[in-house]
């Protein structure tokens, strides 16, 4: 491995739903690939056949089944109500050797709702037809609805409102989800956020600052909007918060503000902040299709999949 | 209807077998020496800069860079140039790749013990979950 960079991962939060950990002894591009991948090509479940058998609510049948598509899925084993990567247990349909779809490249789904109308005069209100009412024909593969034992038990949660349905109305259809990655739709995309900030080296000349007077010193910390620096109590002196790595995001007012405090425009600045080209802070946020771990995990592997397949056709044209 | 001109989504990274299309292809550079140009079909700015800051991490490379000329078309060109007659191209390139799926792997590990930390160093706090 003559050239190989050896990353090192701090993980510094981890919810189903999110995720924030710091990445480095790498360079951008690395960061960036993980990201792209999370958003573009980590393949997940979405509802992507919709077949109508009654349809009588307000809302049309391809309204119905745009809104069915954007219904996140979890693929979750056992009675864990953790979501696992789903790219191994299914293949996607392009894949599939069967004919139209198997149990093997998809999930069906049914609804079957009705608002009965009784004889009554008063006023009906509507009735929401969730996600709920969703039946899975496979048990693991369940519409996303509590991320943790905690929230299930919380939570007075009705579900992800498909459509409001009055008395007389009845809607009944199958429905079929597939694998699919987000360069197709958007449907299938597994996170809301997935997005990196570089770390910031605060760089603070002591030399330069002794030529500050106390007012000035304070001037430097209020003018930063983000506050990342503070003036030490006991010794006076300037520092970074502890947390400037989270909060800070390099705007340019410190650099105007010592422009004007400068003796001369040539000399060396009393603070500098500058991002760092190795260490980035990600976050994570899941749409509920996968917990945010697993969505790290499984861009990881697609990455991994990608390079081998990458090689593994090099090899191909360097023996023809 | 709408749709009578887009592309199918799926032509961006699906590769389309039927009419011969290749995943990478390589052309040999006959004006400059040492210098072929890559084509990566069904490829995007994911992988081109991936290879390209690995490549340039060689010393052997004298030349690499990329580009994806349109956005409409699906391809990347990937264009490298080495110091040597003695190391080709495709030669680097695969050096390139190996690295960034051992790269690629070590990430995996440490993600994975960095999670364990992270699950050892909040036990007490949480209390199990």
């Amino acid at each position: 491995m003559p050239h190989q960079r050896f990353p090192k991962v701090e993980v510094l939060s981890v919810n189903p739903h999110e995720m924030k950990f710091i990445l480095s002894e790498t360079d951008t591009s690395m960061a960036n690939a993980l990201r792209r991948t999370m958003i573009a090509e980590v393949p997940t479940l979405a509802i992507d056949l919709v077949e109508f058998h009654e349809n009588s609510t307000v809302l049309n049948d391809e309204y119905i089944a745009h809104r069915l598509g954007l219904i996140p899925l979890r693929y979750q084993l056992g009675d864990s109500l953790k979501a696992v990567d789903c790219q191994e247990v299914f293949l996607s349909h392009r894949d599939c050797v069967c004919y139209e779809r198997c149990p093997r490249c998809s999930v069906e789904f049914e609804l079957d709702v009705s608002y009965p109308v009784s004889s009554d005069d008063e006023l009906f209100a509507p009735k929401t037809v969730t996600s709920t009412d969703l039946l899975s024909l496979n048990d693991q593969v369940q519409p996303a609805h509590f991320l943790s034992q905690d929230e299930q038990d919380e939570s007075q949660d009705e579900g992800i409102s498909i459509v409001k349905i009055g008395p007389g109305q009845r809607l009944k259809f199958k429905a079929i989800a597939r694998l699919g990655i987000s360069k197709e739709h958007a449907k299938w995309c597994p996170v809301a956020v997935a997005t990196y900030r570089f770390w910031p080296i605060i760089h603070i000349n002591h030399e330069q600052l002794a030529t500050l007077s106390m007012d000035q010193k304070k001037e430097l910390v209020q003018v930063c909007p983000d506050k990342i620096l503070e003036i030490d109590g006991a010794t006076g002196e300037l520092r970074a918060v502890d947390n400037a790595w989270d909060i800070c995001t390099y705007t340019e007012d410190l650099m105007y503000a010592q422009q004007a405090m400068k003796v001369r425009k040539e000399d060396d600045d009393f603070v500098s902040v500058t991002q760092s080209t190795d260490r980035f802070v990600f976050t994570v946020e899941s749409t509920g299709a996968m917990d945010a771990e697993e969505i790290v995990f499984a861009a990881l592997r697609v990455m991994k999949k990608r390079m081998t397949y990458l090689a593994q056709e090099l090899e191909n044209l360097k023996d023809m | 209807m709408s749709g009578m001109n887009a592309p199918e989504r799926a032509a961006a990274f699906v590769l389309d077998e039927d009419a011969g299309e290749q995943k990478i292809e390589y052309s040999i550079d006959t004006k400059t020496e040492n210098a072929g140009t890559f084509r990566f079909n069904k490829e995007d700015h994911t992988i081109g800069n991936l290879l390209r800051l690995q490549l340039l991490r060689d010393p052997n490379v004298k030349f690499a860079g990329y580009i994806h000329p349109h956005p409409l078309l699906n391809y990347i060109d990937l264009r490298v140039q080495t110091t040597t007659s003695n190391v080709a191209p495709t030669e680097v390139l695969s050096n390139a790749m190996e690295d960034l799926g051992s790269e690629t792997d070590h990430l995996m590990m440490q993600f994975q013990e960095g999670l364990e930390q992270w699950k050892r160093d909040n036990e007490n706090v949480m209390g199990g979950n």
